[in-house]
């Protein structure tokens, strides 16, 4: 069951087009990761699908109602903007307490709620202390734990890892995957960090001059992006390793050949990497070796690259740079 | 696009906020919530809705109360009452009284709606370049009802600032000029509360509109200058330069809310004293006209504003 469903969709803020037609499904349970260059349109998509703003064309709809329509899916989706911010002479506690009020948590449960989620973001130490001296990461945090109070269905989270030191980041990395784990609550976020998608969403859609650019599971994206693999190579000296490097020029499946002391590595097709190995180490001592699939990096860069070239190139679009447009 | 897993643990503890015993009420997309009937839904939509907007109201006054604006308004009054009160109350004759009334009248036109703007004016701009507002908007309460939230909250706070403010004076009167003086004065400072909600209520709808503080800081400041300054001086133009009818001069005065505290004011004294005030008795306004027009004053601005709010580029 789709739990999210956006068709089509268009949102342009004056000249600038944010959105160009975009459409999108998401089921019930799937944690979705969200990346594009600055600007491609994650924050206008993700505030269409929170219900703070209505797209110009196209239709949305989250747990089965349009977001815009009265308060209904508001009361099931939690939505942490990039940017969040609280009034800074109210304590983390009463900001939460505050969530919790709005969000109907039964007054009984409300502060035995309000300390777990002091807790998984670990703020429970500064629970008491005014948000004004709060860093940046620990308002992360907090904005994270608004997110977590009372009974989400769907978390929108726009780059929620972004400012956090390691513990923030691991502990947002611990709730999402327990999340995913046991309970089916739809977890859509953006990141820039693709390796933390590639580790946390089962699913993942790169949005490119606010269009789908390509979508689907995360291994299907990262296998698809390219069929090469990366062949590294540890050599007994660096002599070697330059004759080895000098000897791959010849081997016609190996592309990209460098060398680095006594490192060498090439790119070539998972059915070759190891006819690579073995006519590098019938010449030479390997000490160790290593070969890597393609990452989402490598289907970032070729969606963005596909879509780069499919355009006209006349479209504006807008920039989180620009000064105060949404992207 | 999915991975379809589906929650086998209708009721999940694995050490996670959402997994608390509430959360699953939603994630398992069960079947005895979902069982209830529309029309108790709807009771208690209505009923969250409503105790969401009191939520929101007591959030912004205690801001308000911690950022100790509200002391300073409260001190700010105090000064002001106590002065008036104890210079008016100095004179010899039985119209020192009156004098008072007067001056707190006259001074008051120019304190109260600066006063209120200064409160108001970045009550959503604000909170959204703060980064608050997203997140408030988000909450399951309508856009509108989060502007009245916040205006309620402030109106609140001013409202108890001023009240605050205005005892000195009632004191001093009391000391200087007797116990019946009470209830005219109070009769004043509650028309200045209400005046006060009034240009809150403006400034609310100035911020809901305005792009940035600073942007809303002009237009409060513009506002001012207008109800306090320059209405005055084109309706006596207007009043002095045509033959106008009583219905027009009432209505003059109706449409600005610093001349309704006025007239509310010295309705409390036989005196009728300067600028516009000299017109009043051919105006034939009365004083519970002058009040429901001060209401009004107070409402239509923040429900154009929970309307507008709507519209606000996020």
């Amino acid at each position: 069951m789709n739990v999210i469903e956006v068709d089509d969709v268009s949102k342009a803020y004056g000249d600038v087009q944010a959105l160009d037609g975009l459409s999108l499904s998401v089921e019930q349970g799937a944690t979705l990761g969200v990346f594009g260059t600055n600007g491609a349109g994650k924050t206008t998509l993700f505030k269409l699908l929170a219900g703070l703003n209505r797209p110009d064309d196209g239709s949305v709809s989250v747990a089965g109602a349009d977001p815009t329509d009265g308060t209904t899916v508001r009361e099931r989706v939690r939505y942490l903007p990039e940017h969040a911010g609280f009034p800074p002479s109210l304590t983390g506690r009463e900001i939460l307490r505050f969530h919790a009020r709005m969000r109907s948590v039964p007054s009984t449960e409300r502060a035995h709620h309000v300390e777990r989620i002091l807790h998984t973001v670990g703020l429970a130490e500064a629970a008491d202390r005014r948000v004004g001296g709060y860093s940046n990461g620990m308002n992360r945090r907090l904005g994270l734990g608004t997110a977590l109070v009372g009974e989400p269905a769907v978390l929108i989270l726009d780059e929620p890892t972004a400012g956090l030191d390691p513990d923030g980041i691991r502990a947002f990395h611990e709730v999402v995957e327990s999340l995913a784990a046991e309970t089916d609550v739809t977890i859509v976020f953006s990141s820039h960090a693709l390796g933390e998608i590639q580790r946390l969403c089962s699913e993942a859609v790169i949005i490119a001059d606010g269009r789908v650019a390509t979508a689907g599971p995360v291994e299907e994206l990262r296998r698809a992006a390219a069929d090469e693999v990366t062949v590294s190579l540890s050599l007994a000296s660096e002599g070697d390793a330059s004759d080895a490097a000098a000897e791959l020029q010849d081997f016609e499946a190996a592309t990209s050949i460098a060398r680095a002391g006594t490192d060498v590595t090439a790119r070539t097709t998972p059915a070759d990497a190891y006819d690579l190995l073995t006519a590098v180490g019938e010449a030479h001592d390997i000490d160790r070796f290593e070969v890597r699939e393609p990452g989402l990096e490598a289907a970032f860069h070729e969606a963005v690259s596909e879509s780069s070239h499919s355009g006209d190139g006349t479209r504006p679009i807008a920039t989180e740079d620009s000064g105060g447009e949404p992207a | 696009m999915s991975d379809g897993k589906s929650s086998a643990d209708p009721t999940p503890d694995g050490g996670v906020v959402a997994a608390d015993t509430p959360a699953t009420r939603l994630h398992d997309g069960g079947t005895e919530e979902n069982a209830t009937t529309t029309a108790t839904d709807d009771f208690a939509l209505a009923r969250l809705a409503d105790n969401s907007l009191l939520t929101i109201a007591r959030r912004e006054y205690r801001l308000a109360v911690r950022s100790r604006w509200a002391l300073g308004v409260a001190l700010l009054f105090g000064l002001f009452t106590a002065a008036v009160v104890q210079f008016g109350a100095s004179s010899v004759g039985p119209g020192r009284f009156d004098a008072v009334i007067a001056t707190i009248a006259e001074l008051g036109v120019y304190l109260v709606p600066l006063t209120a703007l200064a409160v108001g004016y970045d009550a959503i701009v604000g909170a959204d370049e703060r980064g608050s507002l997203e997140l408030l908007l988000a909450l399951p309460v309508t856009k509108g009802r989060v502007v009245v939230g916040i205006a309620v909250g402030r109106a609140a706070v001013l409202s108890g600032a001023m009240l605050l403010g205005f005892v000195p004076g009632a004191l001093l009167t009391v000391r200087h000029i007797g116990l019946a003086s009470v209830g005219p004065y109070a009769a004043v400072a509650l028309a200045a509360v209400l005046t006060a909600c009034a240009m809150l209520g403006v400034s609310v709808l100035v911020s809901t509109v305005a792009r940035t503080k600073t942007h809303a800081l002009g237009a409060a400041l513009a506002i001012w200058l207008w109800v306090a300054l320059l209405h005055d001086l084109v309706a006596l133009g207007a009043v002095a330069g045509f033959d106008l009818g009583s219905g027009a001069i009432a209505a003059t005065i109706l449409l600005n809310p610093v001349d309704c505290f006025r007239v509310l004011a010295l309705s409390q004294v036989d005196v009728v004293a300067g600028g516009f005030g000299s017109v009043l008795a051919q105006a034939g306004l009365t004083t519970p006209m002058v009040a429901a027009a001060l209401v009004a004053w107070v409402v239509v601005p923040v429900g154009i504003a929970a309307k507008l709010i709507q519209r606000r580029r996020l």
